[in-house]
């Protein structure tokens, strides 16, 4: 990344400065007017991928709001940090959207946390606070996290019209039947096909960036286990290394197997979870009666090694909050033994039925095109020819000492979407193998340090959904100033929304579980 | 007079007593399959009499006939499962036509759900009335045609005359025209009590459902009426399927040792039959819901050729 920032430098000579920064995160400043020029460069001549968009409050000490682009770029372990500076007076910036889709609703929840205007976005309604918040931008520094708004009735949102013979419109949620996350799903279907879907997210908003700005670093530890429950460990350690980062604290490595072990483990889980569901959404009970035992099996596990099922309370900063012993690591092994093995028979079990095959072979279709513009990560993104995988690209915790294959598909069905993830359940236990044999002794968390405030820094794991961003500003007394989260999720929903299209309304809740996206990390 | 009114109120009983206890079997079963202990045997009771106790929600939009239907459906299901000999031949009523009348009580039945399914102004009720047109559509006709094979055979449509038929030729039922109408009945009975493959009765997920989108607007005791009567429906055809083809322990007129052994012999006749339903939704996934119509086709050709070779063999 370096020599692309060298590059682009020339380029635009004068107008882009860089600013401190760590060997694996460049920042550079640059004017906002810039962003679409400097963005299409990137993309274009770099082949970069613009992650995450987001903005900060320093309209206090420097009468200013920052916008901070995250580029990378496939086979360079380097983030590009591009962070613009809007002036207070006049918060604007150019949107990037109607070039790239994919950051159509982080630049509108800008604008609706920040009161920042996205020109020229091509559809600047709300996104994150709904129409019947009134004129205010939480997210600011200027609004007391207390605040008690008056109730407000606001327009109601207008959904895109369905007219035409035949056409009608059903409209899904947000409260719906079982146990899932609030979200609206409207559908305009011609019968049984569906013509297009809209959707409406943002109904668990509950400001989580902003409560993360009233915590001691130590606690906002917990908050981040709680944005998306089933990715606790991914997310909690998501935010250790950016704090760690910022802070320059030293992770022993010992902490570092021991998390991979525990991420690999969240990965796990959820993905003999999703391929069961996927089962059970086509009517196959007999699939996810099996994948329920050995999910049970692996939150046993869980709790075995971290007194949580889901793995919550063993992230801490500088490490893990506690050790394994010999016992312990002797239980895992075997458990993990058993749960490949029979996690082989599962499989043996799905190949052998047609009528599952048939049901999910070709439904659901992602483009690998529209992938690409929409910017789907993870799971959805690897069976739709999208090769990004955060372990292997900017590697963390104890991932540069392992070696796994990461499974792409071109084909971008729901087969596919469950296939990504048996190919991953089978490649985490290799890698769990591999990560136990080669496990350093040594402490399993360092000493505590004081974080020196003002200082930024990036981090990114491969959550079981895709890639998860944090970034964070320290602040003094230990607190944190901001706290940017980004889940998978965010991105992949509009994939979701683009792999119905065509499809019959019967095969939506299979296709939607073949995403399986997290509503509460989405919305935050 | 009094006999035939005994009869009545016999069947009454056991049509109302048995139906839900088929359900809880086929319920369990399925659990055990799934290596879950699943909901006890008696479970469908304990749903209608809780049903039966509760309030009950009504949509503005919904007109008489969404009152009417649960009324209309349970009586027509009672009035057909009347005509169906049960444990024995002599059934306790015969009106128009014997086997036609019950096909069309079951049809009233469907119609009045499948318009009160649009009646309540859901648009998964639409969905699910429509779905359920397009299936019925193939799985009347296919019915149609397995019943006349069976008829053709005995020279009647009354069913107590074809149960008589069938009592006298125990081993009629591997003639090829009654295995194909058996096997054709077989795939009407999947489609007409909503199991996998065609449509799922287990599944939360509005956008899926057929037979369960109709009548999600439903609750309390219209909806104890409409799921009673999904049972007896159930039953009814079973009933039919295994006492036509399958008439073992069958006696041909109403005696107390008759029944008793009749009671016995249905029991036991309708759990292997309840067992392959199981085994039959257990080995297979729920199919694209543009595929169900093709099964239906196949269903409707075997009805078709058990129909031709009642004239060949």
């Amino acid at each position: 990344m370096r020599e692309v920032l060298e590059q682009l430098t020339q380029e635009f000579a004068g107008r882009i400065a860089a600013a401190p920064s760590y060997p694996d995160q460049l920042y550079a400043a640059i004017a906002i007017a810039d962003i679409p020029a400097i963005a299409a460069a990137l993309r274009s001549r770099h082949s970069a991928r613009l992650a995450a968009v987001f903005a900060e409050d320093r309209v206090r000490p420097e009468a200013a709001f920052y916008n901070y682009y995250v580029f990378e770029r496939r086979g360079n372990p380097c983030y590009l940090i591009l962070r613009a500076r809007i002036p207070a007076e006049d918060p604007r910036f150019p949107s990037l959207a109607p070039a790239l889709p994919s950051v159509n609703w982080q630049e509108r929840e800008i604008h609706d946390w920040f009161g920042i205007q996205a020109e020229g976005h091509p559809n600047p309604r709300r996104v994150a606070l709904h129409d019947n918040w009134p004129d205010v931008h939480p997210l600011r520094k200027d609004f007391p996290l207390h605040t008690a708004l008056p109730a407000f009735e606001g327009d109601q949102h207008v959904y895109r019209p369905t007219l035409g013979e035949g056409v009608f419109q059903i409209p899904v949620g947000p409260v719906h039947a079982g146990i899932i996350e609030p979200g609206h799903f409207n559908f305009a279907v011609a019968g049984e096909p569906i013509l297009y879907l809209q959707l409406r997210m943002f109904y668990t908003h509950k400001g989580t960036e902003k409560l993360f700005e009233q915590l001691p670093a130590q606690k906002g530890v917990f908050l981040a286990e709680s944005v998306s429950g089933d990715s606790a460990f991914s997310h909690a350690t998501a935010f250790c290394q950016a704090v760690e980062k910022a802070s320059g604290m030293d992770v022993p490595s010992r902490a570092g197997f021991m998390r991979t072990v525990l991420l690999e483990l969240e990965r796990i889980d959820n993905h003999i979870a999703d391929v069961g569901a996927i089962a059970m959404d086509v009517g196959f009970v007999i699939a996810n009666a099996h994948a329920g035992r050995l999910r049970e099996m692996a939150l046993a596990i869980n709790e075995e090694l971290t007194g949580s099922r889901l793995l919550r309370g063993m992230a801490c900063l500088g490490g893990v909050r506690r050790d394994w012993s010999a016992s312990q690591i002797a239980a895992l092994r075997d458990a993990i033994a058993t749960l490949e093995r029979e996690f082989r028979d599962l499989v043996a079990l799905l190949k052998s039925s047609d009528s599952t095959r048939d049901r999910l072979e070709r439904t659901g279709f992602l483009h690998p095109e529209k992938a690409s513009a929409l910017g789907i990560v993870g799971v959805g993104g690897r069976a739709s020819g999208i090769d990004l995988d955060v372990r292997r690209d900017h590697p963390y915790a104890a991932y540069r000492h392992l070696s796994w294959r990461v499974p792409v598909y071109q084909e971008g069905d729901v087969l596919r979407r469950m296939q990504v993830r048996i190919d991953e359940v089978f490649e985490s236990v290799a890698m769990l193998r591999a990560a136990l044999g080669d496990l350093p002794g040594g402490p399993h968390r360092a000493p505590d340090l004081v974080i020196e405030p003002g200082r930024c820094a990036l981090s990114a794991v491969e959550g079981w959904r895709g890639e998860i961003l944090y970034w964070v500003r320290t602040g003094p007394a230990n607190r944190i100033e901001r706290c940017k989260i980004k889940d998978p999720s965010m991105n992949n929903w509009p994939g979701l929304v683009e792999a119905v299209q065509g499809n019959i309304i019967a095969d939506f809740p299979v296709i939607n579980k073949s995403f399986n996206l997290s509503y509460s990390g989405t919305d935050r | 007079m009094t006999g035939t009114l005994l009869k009545v109120v016999a069947q009454l009983v056991l049509l109302l007593m048995l139906a839900p206890l088929v359900s809880g079997l086929i319920k369990t079963l399925k659990a055990r399959l799934q290596m879950r202990r699943g909901p006890g045997l008696l479970q469908p009771y304990s749903d209608i009499y809780k049903l039966l106790r509760k309030g009950m929600v009504i949509p503005n939009t919904a007109s008489w006939l969404f009152s009417a239907t649960p009324y209309v459906v349970f009586l027509a299901t009672l009035l057909a499962g009347l005509m169906a000999p049960m444990v024995a031949a002599d059934t306790p009523i015969g009106l128009f036509g014997g086997v036609l009348a019950v096909v069309y009580l079951l049809g009233l039945g469907r119609f009045f759900v499948a318009l009160s399914g649009l009646d309540a102004g859901s648009p998964f009720g639409g969905l699910g009335s429509s779905r359920e047109m397009t299936v019925s559509a193939l799985a009347e006709p296919t019915l149609m045609l397995a019943v006349f094979t069976v008829a053709i055979g005995a020279g009647s449509t009354s069913l107590a005359e074809i149960a008589r038929v069938a009592i006298n030729q125990q081993w009629r039922f591997l003639a090829p025209s009654q295995v194909l109408a058996f096997a054709a009945l077989f795939l009407v009975l999947i489609a007409e009590t909503g199991r996998i493959p065609v449509d799922n009765p287990a599944t939360h997920l509005e956008l899926t459902m057929i037979h369960e989108a109709m009548i999600l607007e439903y609750s309390g005791p219209y909806l104890a009426l409409i799921e009673w009567a999904a049972s007896i429906k159930q039953l009814v055809l079973m009933t039919l399927m295994i006492n036509v083809f399958w008439p073992f322990g069958l006696s041909t007129a109403w005696s107390l040792s008759g029944v008793w052994a009749g009671l016995g012999w249905l029991a036991l006749k309708l759990l292997i039959l309840s067992c392959t339903v199981v085994l039959v939704e257990t080995a297979n996934a729920k199919m694209r819901l543009f595929r169900v119509p093709e099964l239906m086709a196949v269903a409707f050709t075997l009805g078709a050729l058990a129909l031709i070779s009642t004239f060949l063999f």
